[in-house]
């Protein structure tokens, strides 16, 4: 007898939610099997990369092939623009690094400017990313919202803290998309949707930022997690868990020893920035495998091949 | 573990609101039951249309494109004792949300309906009684087995048979409640899965003890493994008790608020 | 594991003969389960039902050991498919592929730089721990000199020929590390049993598509060759991440044990020669159920990548990650920089030395015992107090090794600043930051 292997595709579904407008929008999540099972059924919409860009411009950024392809942009703006042409990326995420009170403590309202100049400039869907400062980042979400109206954007994130407010304003008032953020708790995580739907914002404009950690330290309390919340939302047919879900990978990875490191300090390790890329590679293939729907990335070369990776297992 | 399953219990012909309804294809007052239960948590619908010997194949299609047109596909348990009726509700039935059940077989003369079941591809209740209640666990095991072969045999997975150990009434048989519990044990041990109708222990108790002694019993069913049971989903303190065995057992993820979702 | 009623009685021939004494199939199935009869009491069951309940007690899936001496490894022997059930036993290996379409350079030269590939990792050595020796059907003699050379580089050895006569000859010279012979088929199905069952090595098997592995492992189990492991790589990504779940996931869930043994993953053949792409693969497949990948690169920033990514995923969710107590010297620190201290815990070790190197201050990390749990759950627990850390001083010696009197602690545990004082006499106690990110700021503040 012909061994056929027996189909696991759920009788739940992972929530389809549309970012952006127009022809550059993209639809994230709306599968019933867990991530790339498409021996079990197909996948409606492929993962998407969102690529990082931060206020900041191209400040403190060292590897050669980004600076690269950058070459020639002198703004932000700029950058976006081109970030459009890379290959792979069908998402803008712009992160407000310096609107941190600890740091350069930018203004609320020269974050707006940015962020519509950068609007007016692209078509692809935004991301707007904060700077974890749950004061700061209320403040920030609420007056981009407004300001990017239409946009269909998502910001990231609301958390325990100030999911009222992000709430109310970005999923509520200006009817954008809203990130929940919870630091690899998935008990957290399931509540923090629960308050959001409570408040109203409808669960198809919630998308889950369950944490980030890179490959190698930590990784695997995000591993279990992003288990644990496809199991929930797809065998127990969780509805609390069936947002998408949203994973910044390059603030996390280019930041370790192994992408920090000059080849004067560690002369056996060879390339830099190859040990940066491949730590960028490795951690969003991880998550991408583990159920993430969106990874936010910034190297052309690692996107290149993520992009690649996504077709191919489709 | 999947989650614990209610079947909605008030959309039955004893009911004169929902007998007239039935009679004049009324849709108002079926529907406001139906949404009342779905509010509160309920999973399935039981729809009882009562012996409907003249039009019941029309009246079961009826109540079932109404319900689930009405409340997103949501599934049905479908209970008469006229075969045919079950068959053309059947018919008309949309599976998306989950099989209609059909409401029930028994080891006897009511066998029959697990064929019902197994022709048309629906979850059967089995009540593990032949004429009337079984006296013992060993008489109500045999029941269950004999069930369980006939559906095999006629190709069913044994998840689509949802055994029923009969709740007894507690003012008059309170001596057998620990035997019954017993028996709900032995089936999760088979890894079958099991129903039935809850209030029936507190029959004839008064008013305000009944969801207190309902609440205890199906906590303590579901320790014993009970996987699912037929209920009034407009009792609160049930309805709490189930979703807190649910965080218990681990079939459903803990979050603050798990009483409001 | 015990095999419920149920499941026997789907073995039974469901005839309810009753010439084994009990009426129906069900009853008789019923009583087996509690043990109550012998299921030979059955005249009918067939071979293959009993069995299956012959192994209804072994583990669902074999471990299977490969190699020899310090190049032994253990493949397998998993219960679980995801970490958070209970735990992974077996982590992935990785292997370095040559070709016998290689020239003598080439393959020297790889076979250095695979080598290069050997440091520690909290306490685990991280190198490529095979070389997968591929025949391009080039000719015998090539084929085993190749081989030769890669048995004297002290790595375990995969043999990936599928002609049963050069198999042979290249394990006459390599048997003895005992390595794996990749390559069964449906053609060459008896002649590669024979070979390897002979030189008592593993038998890696594979076939055109899952049902065909699937067939072709009941063949070699028929044969009782049981030393297997299964080559699940297809003709794309997509084909064999399918082939890595489905035989995981039928045999852990669906309780089948044909296809209980260890994968390989021939990642260097399905990712078109792409280096990035193989390490995006290959970071797929440490979750999705390879046992041993092969790839084409591996060199650092490869390794450090996947590696940090294995070791996370093949932690023991029950037991913490520790790095060894003592002083790391950060920033190349003296005797003069100032201490920090912190507790064993991996990821805490991690987070505070990587923003500590960002810092470019030069620290001197003092890692106190505290049986792995993070700064809160060990001061909690008791196992991170001035008592545990006076004691670790003085068995670490720290005062005669640093003269710096100051010492930074976790914010977390300000309220321990006074005790600590009392314990440690001279020592300039300062309370640092309560998370790690903050340390880059505060240390150059610190410093001025």
């Amino acid at each position: 007898m012909a061994f056929t292997p027996k189909k696991q595709a759920f009788n739940a579904k992972i929530n389809a939610v549309t970012l952006g407008t127009g022809e550059k929008s993209i639809v994230i999540g709306g599968e019933n099997v867990l991530p790339f099972y498409t021996f079990d059924a197909e996948m409606p919409n492929k993962p998407a990369i969102a690529v990082e860009i931060r206020d900041t411009g191209l400040e403190g950024e060292t590897a050669p092939g980004l600076l690269a392809f950058y070459e020639g942009c002198t703004s932000v703006v700029d950058m976006a623009k081109k970030a459009e042409t890379m290959e792979g990326a069908s998402a803008i995420c712009l992160h407000f690094e310096s609107a941190d009170p600890n740091g350069a403590n930018k203004p609320v309202e020269e974050c707006v400017e940015l962020a519509k100049a950068v609007a007016d400039a692209v078509s692809m869907p935004i991301i707007v990313m904060g700077c974890k400062n749950v004061e700061k980042d209320a403040q920030l979400f609420n007056a981009v919202s407004d300001a990017l109206q239409g946009k269909n954007i998502l910001v990231l994130s609301s958390r325990e803290e100030n999911y009222k407010t992000v709430g109310a304003s970005a999923g509520l008032a200006y009817n954008q998309k809203v990130g929940a953020e919870s630091a690899v708790d998935i008990n957290l995580a399931k509540q923090l949707n629960v308050l959001l739907s409570q408040l109203g914002v409808p669960a198809a404009s919630v998308c889950m930022n369950l944490g980030s950690s890179a490959a190698g330290y930590g990784y695997e309390y995000l591993s279990s997690t992003l288990d644990r919340v496809k199991a929930a939302a797809l065998a127990q047919n969780d509805a609390m868990l069936q947002m998408p879900i949203v994973t910044p990978i390059s603030t996390e990875t280019w930041t370790t020893k192994e992408a920090m490191l000059s080849e004067a300090e560690a002369p056996d390790w060879g390339s830099q920035e190859e040990r940066g890329i491949e730590m960028e590679i490795t951690t969003a293939s991880a998550c991408l495998v583990g159920g993430s729907n969106v990874v936010i990335m910034k190297h052309p070369a690692s996107i290149a091949t993520i992009a690649k990776f996504i077709d191919s297992l489709m | 573990m999947a989650k614990f399953i209610t079947i909605g219990e008030r959309i039955h012909c004893i009911s004169p609101v929902i007998r007239k309804a039935m009679a004049e294809r009324d849709p108002e007052p079926i529907l406001k039951r139906a949404k009342e239960q779905l509010d509160a948590g309920a999973t399935y619908l039981d729809v009882n249309i009562g012996p409907a010997e003249n039009d019941g194949e029309d009246l079961m299609k009826w109540a079932v494109k109404l319900l689930q047109e009405n409340f997103d596909n949501v599934p049905l348990a479908l209970d008469t004792a006229n075969m045919k009726a079950i068959e053309a509700g059947i018919s008309v039935y949309n599976r998306s949300k989950g099989k209609p059940i059909v409401n029930s077989a028994d080891a006897g003369d009511r066998i029959g309906y697990i064929d019902l079941a197994a022709a048309n591809d629906a979850i059967v209740i089995a009540l593990c009684s032949a004429n009337g209640i079984a006296a013992d666990n060993d008489e109500r095991m045999m029941h269950c087995q004999n069930m369980l072969e006939h559906g095999m045999m006629l190709g069913m997975e044994s998840d689509d048979l949802w055994f029923d150990p009969l709740f007894l009434v507690i003012k008059g048989m309170q001596d057998k409640q620990m035997e019954f519990l017993e028996a709900i044990k032995m089936f999760s041990d088979m890894g079958l899965n099991s129903t039935g109708g809850l209030s029936n222990n507190s029959n004839g108790m008064p008013k305000h003890i009944r969801p207190i002694m309902d609440s205890a019993m199906v906590a303590m069913c579901m320790m014993q493994g009970l996987t699912s049971a037929i209920v009034n989903p407009c009792d609160l303190r049930l309805m709490e008790t189930i979703k807190s065995c649910d965080i218990i057992k681990n079939n459903n993820l803990y979050a603050d608020s798990y009483l409001e979702i | 594991m015990a095999l419920k009623g149920l499941d026997i009685f789907k073995l039974t021939p469901k005839k309810n003969c009753k010439e084994c004494g009990s009426p129906t199939c069900m009853a008789f199935s019923m009583k087996v389960a509690q043990g109550a009869v012998s299921i030979d009491k059955c005249p009918y069951m067939s071979q293959d039902a009993l069995d299956t309940l012959s192994e209804a007690t072994a583990p669902l899936m074999k471990t299977i050991e490969v190699g020899a001496g310090d190049n032994a490894h253990k493949l397998g022997g998993e219960t679980v498919l995801f970490r958070h059930e209970k735990t992974l036993v077996s982590k992935n290996l990785y292997a370095g592929a040559l070709c016998s379409c290689m020239d003598d350079a080439e393959v020297d030269a790889k076979i250095a730089e695979l080598k290069k590939i050997d440091y520690d990792r909290i306490g685990e050595r991280e190198f490529v721990e095979f070389l997968f020796v591929h025949y391009a059907d080039n000719g015998a003699d090539k084929y085993v000199e190749l081989v030769k050379k890669a048995a004297a580089a002290d790595r375990a050895l995969i043999l990936d020929c599928a002609d049963a006569e050069v198999a042979k000859a290249a394990l006459a010279v390599c048997k003895d590390g005992k390595p794996i012979l990749n390559g069964a088929n449906k053609d060459n199905l008896d002649a590669m049993n024979a070979v390897a069952t002979e030189a008592g090595v593993v038998l890696g098997v594979t076939g055109a598509d899952i049902s065909e592995i699937y067939d072709n492992v009941k063949a070699l189990e028929g044969k009782g060759n049981k030393k297997l492991v299964i080559d699940v790589t297809g003709a794309n990504a997509k084909e064999t991440f399918a082939n890595a779940v489905l035989v995981r996931r039928t045999n852990l869930k669906d309780g089948d044990r044909t296809f209980g043994y260890p994968s390989i993953v021939n990642i260097a053949k399905i990712a078109g020669g792409d280096a990035h792409m193989e390490t995006a693969l290959a970071a797929a497949f440490t979750l999705k159920y390879g046992s041993i990948l092969v790839m084409d690169k591996i060199g650092y920033a490869e390794a450090l990548a996947l590696y940090g990514l294995r070791q996370n995923i093949y932690t023991d969710p029950q037991k913490p990650m520790k790095v060894e107590p003592g002083i790391y010297a950060l920033n190349g620190a003296d005797e003069n920089s100032p201490c920090s201290l912190t507790v064993d815990f991996a990821l805490t070790y991690f987070l505070v030395s990587g923003e500590y190197e960002r810092s470019k201050c030069p620290v001197n990390l003092l890692i106190s015992d505290a049986s792995g749990m993070s700064v809160l759950t060990a001061w909690a627990a008791g196992k991170f107090s001035a008592g545990t850390i006076k004691k670790f001083f003085d068995e670490h010696k720290i005062e005669e090794k640093i003269k710096s009197r100051t010492l930074i602690i976790p914010g977390k545990v300000a309220v321990m600043k006074g005790e600590i004082e009392a314990k440690l006499p001279g020592w300039n106690v300062v309370v640092g930051p309560m998370e790690a990110v903050q340390l880059v700021k505060f240390i150059k503040d610190f410093q001025g």
